[in-house]
């Protein structure tokens, strides 16, 4: 399982007066058969940290690493929007992001196409699907490089309502099943607490304020109770911290 | 709380929205593109014989000048058939010209890909190139065949370059403006998975750059053929613009006609013959207006959710 460091990271963008600080001097460690969800107010720095992680921008100061048991870690990643190669069908979607294409490759990929229930639709390009289908896609290539660690930035938020259920649903049998970390940043707290056991509360500014361990047994559903309450809570910590919530 | 009431049974509760009836087929026949592309020739030979007999009417005019479109279409048939007092016939007239262009137009692909993409990776390259770039744009044709043939002569080398020069700036803005266009956020995806560089040019950076080297392709051989035709014409001894000017020192207008109908239809069959499919071969990821859009599957991922079934009445309930 992979293990990450964040050790004294800042962001900042812009120079002089325009100066914005994206993350302020964030310390952390993660790792294990955790799914960590960071929440927070649109602005707080919850992306920036993500893109951070997976080397998409890189920190003004401080120092990311990202290892499995010493060795660097191969990290997948899971967009807002889909981002697929919309020449590419979704099986040439899948082997973009892997080493190989090896016949052991291909039948990896088709499995986890077939795990988002999407096995017969491998030969369809980007554009003949919906939107849900095409997150689908992208979840699938996530999985399919078999990363130690997950990220996965609002994968769910352009969905409808009904759509993003259902994949939540996969999402926590697929974490359930592989076992891996995924780092997972929402603005929807009632989806943090339904998937996660472990919630980062990000302020403006991009600082860490909470660190919210959620102890309640899986599957859950929002419609619990149980789920209710911790979600209060959550949002309890939005007002200690003074956070716009959403 | 306010209630809603529902509607009685019989009331309109609004305006009544009635379905949109198909027109007859004989209407939607008479409104149709087929038609409309149809009647377009039959229209022009009309409008053709109207215009002669109305120009030999209005100006003191030796008719025998004025071409009817029989005359050029027997003009046609006679090329056609190697039947021509031309030097060369027609296949080796375009044959000739065809070269030149084929080796001007590659030219102007590679080079202005080559310049386009340095122009839309760097700024320095583009600050390089760019008062070129648009001074060629900005350049005549003529300019160019005049220019090339008091330099070159009557050789091959004037009308390759005159196609070459005629393309290139065409060729390099688009390209320049595809690499600017090319999405980030894909190359964003690729930085993400540690997609080595070689495969993100080839898999990320070329397809994205597919329309914009179309559209120059087009504007390349277009543009370059004008230019080919015009220096061939001022400064040529064979080609087709050549056995254009021929046809006109000879007063013969049909046969100026006749050789430009030869240009568009050369035109129309590079266009629907060789780059029609091979756009659609290229772009045929490209979602169709017409597909139907894909919604069953979202369906049996509700199904699989558990939360809702679908009776065989296609109403959704809740489980």
């Amino acid at each position: 399982m992979a293990e990450i460091k964040i050790k004294d990271l800042h962001k900042e963008f812009g120079v002089g007066a325009d100066k914005v600080v994206a993350l302020e001097n964030v310390n952390l460690e993660l790792g294990g058969h955790v799914f960590i969800s960071i929440v927070g107010p649109s602005g707080c720095g919850k992306s920036t940290l993500l893109n951070i992680l997976s080397g998409i921008e890189t920190p003004t100061s401080g120092s990311v690493t990202i290892t499995e048991h010493g060795d660097r870690a191969a990290p997948g990643y899971v967009f807002q929007a889909a981002r697929l190669l919309p020449w590419r069908t979704v099986m040439d979607n899948l082997l973009f992001v892997q080493k190989d294409k090896s016949e052991e490759t291909r039948a990896r990929c088709q499995h986890y196409l077939e795990m988002v229930q999407l096995g017969d639709k491998g030969h369809k390009f980007p554009g003949e699907l919906s939107g849900g289908m095409q997150q689908r896609v992208g979840i699938a290539r996530a999985f399919s490089i078999e990363p130690d660690v997950l990220f996965m930035d609002e994968p769910f938020s352009h969905l409808d309502a009904i759509t993003a259920r259902s994949l939540r649903r996969e999402l926590h049998e697929m974490w359930a099943e592989t076992r891996k970390t995924i780092v997972f940043v929402t603005h929807d707290v009632g989806e943090a607490v339904e998937l996660s056991n472990r919630i980062l509360v990000f302020a403006q500014g991009g600082r860490l304020e909470d660190d919210i361990p959620i102890e309640l047994e899986f599957p859950r559903d929002s419609a619990d109770e149980q789920v209710a309450i911790a979600k209060a809570a959550v949002l309890r910590k939005f007002e200690e911290f003074d956070l716009v919530a959403t | 709380m306010t209630a809603i009431p529902a509607p009685t049974p019989g009331s309109s509760s609004g305006t009544a929205v009635q379905p949109n009836r198909p027109a007859p087929a004989a209407i939607r026949f008479l409104k149709s593109p087929k038609l409309a592309r149809t009647l377009f020739l039959p229209a022009v030979l009309v409008f053709w014989l109207i215009s002669n007999r109305l120009i030999e009417n209005a100006w003191d005019f030796d008719s025998t000048v004025l071409a009817t479109p029989m005359e050029v279409w027997d003009f046609m048939i006679a090329e056609l058939a190697g039947d021509t007092v031309a030097p060369k016939n027609l296949y080796e007239t375009f044959g000739i010209s065809l070269r030149r262009l084929g080796i001007g137009f590659a030219i102007s692909m590679i080079l202005g890909t080559a310049i386009g993409l340095g122009m839309g990776l760097s700024k320095a390259i583009n600050a390089f190139f760019h008062d070129w770039v648009m001074g060629l744009l900005a350049m005549p044709a003529l300019a160019w065949a005049l220019f090339l043939s008091l330099i070159f002569g009557f050789d091959d080398t004037g009308p390759i370059l005159a196609v070459t020069l005629a393309g290139i700036p065409f060729v390099i803005v688009n390209v320049r403006e595809g690499v600017r266009d090319t999405p980030t956020e894909l190359f964003d995806m690729s930085t993400a998975f540690d997609v080595p560089l070689v495969k993100r040019i080839r898999h990320v950076l070329l397809p994205s750059l597919y329309p914009f080297l179309f559209a120059s392709a087009r504007y390349a051989l277009s543009i370059g053929w004008k230019g080919l035709v015009i220096i061939e014409l001022f400064g040529g001894q064979d080609g087709a613009g050549w056995t254009v000017k021929f046809w006109y020192d000879a007063h013969r207008l049909h046969g100026v006609i006749g050789y430009s109908m030869f240009f568009v239809i050369f035109a129309l069959i590079l266009e629907n013959a060789v780059l029609e499919p091979i756009s659609r071969r290229v772009f045929r990821w490209r979602p169709s207006h017409d597909a139907p859009e894909i919604i069953e599957e979202e369906m049996s991922a509700l199904d699989h959710a558990g939360h809702y079934q679908q009776p065989d009445d296609k109403v959704l309930v809740r489980n």
